[in-house]
């Protein structure tokens, strides 16, 4: 399939063209890109994944013509911009690569206000503009503002980074396995943070991974790339887990690949199990009465915060001697709506009811997800897919 | 002669020395008995003019360095010039194998006599430390960060001036110490070429047999030499930036 | 008669001084070269587990080579004369530096989980010193002598200086009888025979660095 076949009327409109694109190194025989055509959507991440040496970074790089095309033509926001000025293109579109590339010399501040400098904003301008990419990733201005690079842990310096490449406001960013050099945990919340902030400023991304994980996890669409950065197939990522265009695709999406449709949903679209809450300070009565009305025979036991603490059932209050607040078992594992699905089904096979706690962003008892409830939206998904 | 003391005891130990030399240096001006012509040699006036022109030799030889050195540094680090760049390297590494004594004796073979002679023989002895870390400067910067600023839309220009340049600062200003360092101590051989320089106390003292104006003529050398170079360590470590 | 030629005319007649100039020169270059090696590796050696002292001695080492060479080769001369001496210790002095920083940094370059595994094979310090340190770092090292060799090569034409001899004579001598006859092919013989010699011990390291490497760890 590709994206040319769409109808046009219920697509969004293309903020990027490559149109027939090909790169051939100097001294090499075969094209490091052979005749590309591809199409960003506005609003869109799409990413780029494929085997290592399969172009995509050179692909990536093309479209801000880190990397000159051979031939072909770039398109940008309707205009063709394969001989104007690069520099000029490339404080138009953020940049951010794994190595993230912060200047050593300068202040997170000065780094972040590198392109508004560049494009002339005046000195007032460019450092309310800095305190506010560094607020919108979550860090303190005043703290973090006057600091250097090699302050910063990893995890904030690929923030920062982000921060960097939105400065000016570019409608679209390309990234270069941003989250590549950092570890398994910090990337995760990263990429969460990422999704989270994409939500609300709806930029148009191209993102390049070498991780299937990260490419589901991550994209609108997904484009797997062959050597010579050939599209074998580029589709919405349900429908690449569940219909690979062919073996090539299969191979590279590896086994368990409707395991990985789990990373595509949250937990926000599971339908929520009534499990009713018993408040603090509930007699043993009002605690029964909960857990007979509740039609999987369990209650949440609850704190002065609303927070969840214990998992109470009959069996468990039939001690009269034992007070309440030590019944049953305690919540241990708890979920919140951003976690995906994975993440869901590894909470419940650590409970043995196959049922898990949802909080909000404060801890506070939102209702459980089960195990039924999960399997019955990954067959939806892959029904919708098909 | 060597740039890469990275060694924060630079800073102590050099001036110890130095203290240490100008303390002997005091006894032996104060206390040795010194006949009519060591005194004539070692005359105040005599010793402050050769140190001046020491020092202006050294100025204009380290400054043409630095003139020279640095923006062929710059010019041989720009993509296409790699061939160029190893064949002066290794030309002016040949050169200073050439011992500095015959290199300054065939430059005024050359030139004659004078100081524009002995400017250019040290500029000609000092000029590979300065171009060498010039070239390692610019070429150690991590290439991920010259990338990410060209990804920002930087022009050419720009990453030399804001990225590359500020960054190879602390290796340049090495390299620049080095060769402060050398051309303040060759100085010392500009009599040689009637250059003048402390060079002319020592020389006399030998030619007389005078060890006491021998011995105050060499710790009057070594002792601006390590001034220098601790000055020159100061400066590596206020003049370094902040970020690095 | 072209330069070169009436070059070769003079060296011809002159073998004897050559051979004598050249020889004490190579005498410097050995002595020296040994008496700094053992002093700069026994140091390096001594104190690769005490950073202080490792520091200290390095920063000495190099204080040595910020000092001009006639003011090296001069400032002894009360105490021990002229001639030989005087340029000994000097050159001696300018050659530890590089010996001892490439001791320090080959030692420290060894990985310290080899020497982990050697204590735990149960070899002594010194037999894991002299059977694991020393040869893994002994590239190193050498490529240190060599360069404190070239050095002495470059720097002992200031001997003559101090009446101390070597290839410098035949600059200090074509110098001293400028325009005279000869003059500048003696100034010739000195630069041109230090830079041959300097480039024969260049070569002659690098063999020897091959040979006595072992396979495991050459480059």
């Amino acid at each position: 399939m590709n994206a040319h076949d769409l109808d046009p009327l219920h697509e969004p409109r293309a903020l990027i063209e490559l149109v027939n694109v090909e790169k051939t190194y100097p001294g090499a025989e075969q094209p490091a890109v052979r005749d590309l055509s591809l199409a960003v959507r506005e609003g869109e991440i799409l990413v780029l994944v494929g085997p290592s040496g399969c172009g995509k970074s050179t692909t990536l790089r093309l479209i801000n013509r880190m990397i000159e095309p051979t031939s072909g033509s770039i398109i940008f926001e309707g205009a063709d911009v394969t001989n104007t000025d690069p520099n000029k293109l490339r404080r138009q579109i953020g940049y951010v690569i794994q190595q993230i590339g912060l200047f050593p010399h300068r202040t997170i501040a000065e780094n972040i206000g590198t392109v508004p400098r560049l494009l002339k904003w005046d000195k007032k301008k460019t450092a309310a503009r800095v305190n506010e990419m560094l607020e919108l990733v979550g860090m303190d201005p005043s703290i973090y503002g006057p600091r250097y690079p090699r302050e910063l842990s990893g995890g904030q310096a690929q923030r920062v980074g982000v921060a960097r490449a939105l400065a000016a406001d570019p409608d679209v960013l390309l990234m270069d396995e941003p989250f590549g050099a950092i570890d398994p945990i910090t990337r995760d919340r990263l990429q969460n943070e990422f999704l989270r902030l994409q939500a609300e400023l709806k930029k148009t991304i191209v993102f390049v991974t070498h991780d299937i994980d990260e490419a589901v996890k991550m994209g609108d669409r997904i484009a797997i790339l062959r050597e010579q950065s050939i599209i074998a197939q580029i589709d919405r990522p349900e429908v690449i887990l569940t219909d690979p265009a062919d073996d090539f695709v299969e191979n590279f999406l590896g086994s368990g690949a409707i395991l990985k449709t789990l990373t595509l949903n949250r937990v926000r679209d599971l339908d929520l199990a009534p499990v009713p809450p018993v408040l603090p300070g509930a007699s043993r009565t009002q605690a029964l009465a909960a857990v007979e009305e509740s039609s999987s025979g369990v209650a949440i036991l609850l704190d002065a915060q609303e927070h969840p603490v214990r998992w109470v059932d009959r069996r468990s209050l039939d001690n009269a001697a034992k007070p309440i607040e030590q019944a049953g078992r305690s919540v241990n594992v708890m979920l919140q709506p951003e976690d995906t699905l994975q993440d869901a089904l590894s909470a419940m096979l650590q409970t043995s009811t196959g049922m898990s706690v949802v909080v909000d962003g404060r801890g506070r008892y939102l209702g459980c997800v089960t195990i039924e409830s999960l399997a019955s939206l990954l067959v939806q998904t892959q029904n919708g897919a098909a | 002669m060597n740039e890469s003391r990275a060694s924060r005891l630079d800073l102590i130990v050099t001036p110890a020395i130095g203290l240490l030399l100008a303390v002997l240096l005091f006894v032996v001006w104060n206390y040795s008995d010194m006949d009519p012509t060591t005194e004539r040699i070692l005359e105040p006036a005599n010793l402050a003019r050769q140190l001046q022109q020491q020092l202006i030799l050294a100025f204009w030889s380290t400054l043409l360095v630095i003139i020279v050195a640095i923006p062929l540094g710059i010019m041989v680090t720009r993509g296409g010039a790699r061939g160029l760049k190893n064949t002066m390297v290794g030309f002016l590494g040949l050169m200073q194998a050439i011992p500095a004594y015959g290199l300054i004796v065939l430059f005024f073979v050359w030139l004659g006599q004078g100081a524009t002679t002995v400017i250019l023989a040290l500029a000609a002895f000092s000029l590979l430390p300065v171009l060498r870390n010039t070239i390692v400067g610019i070429e150690q910067v991590d290439p991920s960060v010259i990338e990410s600023g060209k990804g920002m839309g930087m022009t050419p220009v720009q990453r030399l001036a804001r990225i590359e340049l500020p960054l190879s600062v602390p290796v340049i200003i090495s390299g620049i110490r080095t060769a402060t360092v050398i051309t303040v101590g060759m100085g010392a051989l500009a009599f040689l070429i009637g250059g003048g320089g402390l060079g002319e106390t020592i020389n006399a003292g030998l030619k007389l047999n005078r060890p006491t104006a021998i011995f105050v003529g060499a710790a009057l050398v070594a002792l601006v030499a390590l001034a220098f170079d601790f000055a020159g360590a100061l400066a590596q470590r206020y003049l370094h930036p902040k970020g690095l | 008669m072209s330069g070169i030629e009436s070059w070769f005319e003079y060296l011809s007649k002159r073998w004897d001084l050559v051979a004598s100039t050249l020889l004490e020169t190579l005498g410097y270059v050995v002595s020296v070269t040994v008496a700094a090696a053992i002093v700069a590796i026994t140091v390096g050696v001594l104190t690769r587990n005490r950073a202080f002292p490792r520091e200290l001695s390095l920063a000495i080492a190099s204080v040595f080579l910020t000092i001009p060479s006639l003011a090296l080769f001069t400032i002894f001369i009360p105490v021990v004369g002229l001639g030989f001496w005087p340029s000994f210790i000097a050159l001696f002095l300018y050659a530890l530096l590089p010996i001892l920083r490439n001791t320090v940094t080959g030692l420290q370059g060894v990985d310290s989980s080899i020497v982990e595994s050697a204590k735990g094979m149960g070899m002594t310090r010194l037999q894991i010193l002299f059977k694991v340190e020393l040869p893994l770092a002994w590239p190193v090292i050498l490529a240190g002598i060599r360069v404190s060799a070239m050095l002495t090569v470059g720097i002992s034409a200031i001997a003559t200086l101090v009446a101390g001899g070597g290839l410098g004579d035949f600059i200090k001598s074509g110098l001293a009888r400028l325009p005279l006859p000869n003059s500048l092919e003696a100034i010739w013989t000195g630069v041109i025979l230090s830079l041959l010699l300097a480039l024969a011990i260049d070569s002659s390291m690098r063999g020897l660095g091959r040979l006595t490497t072992s396979a495991g760890v050459r480059s």
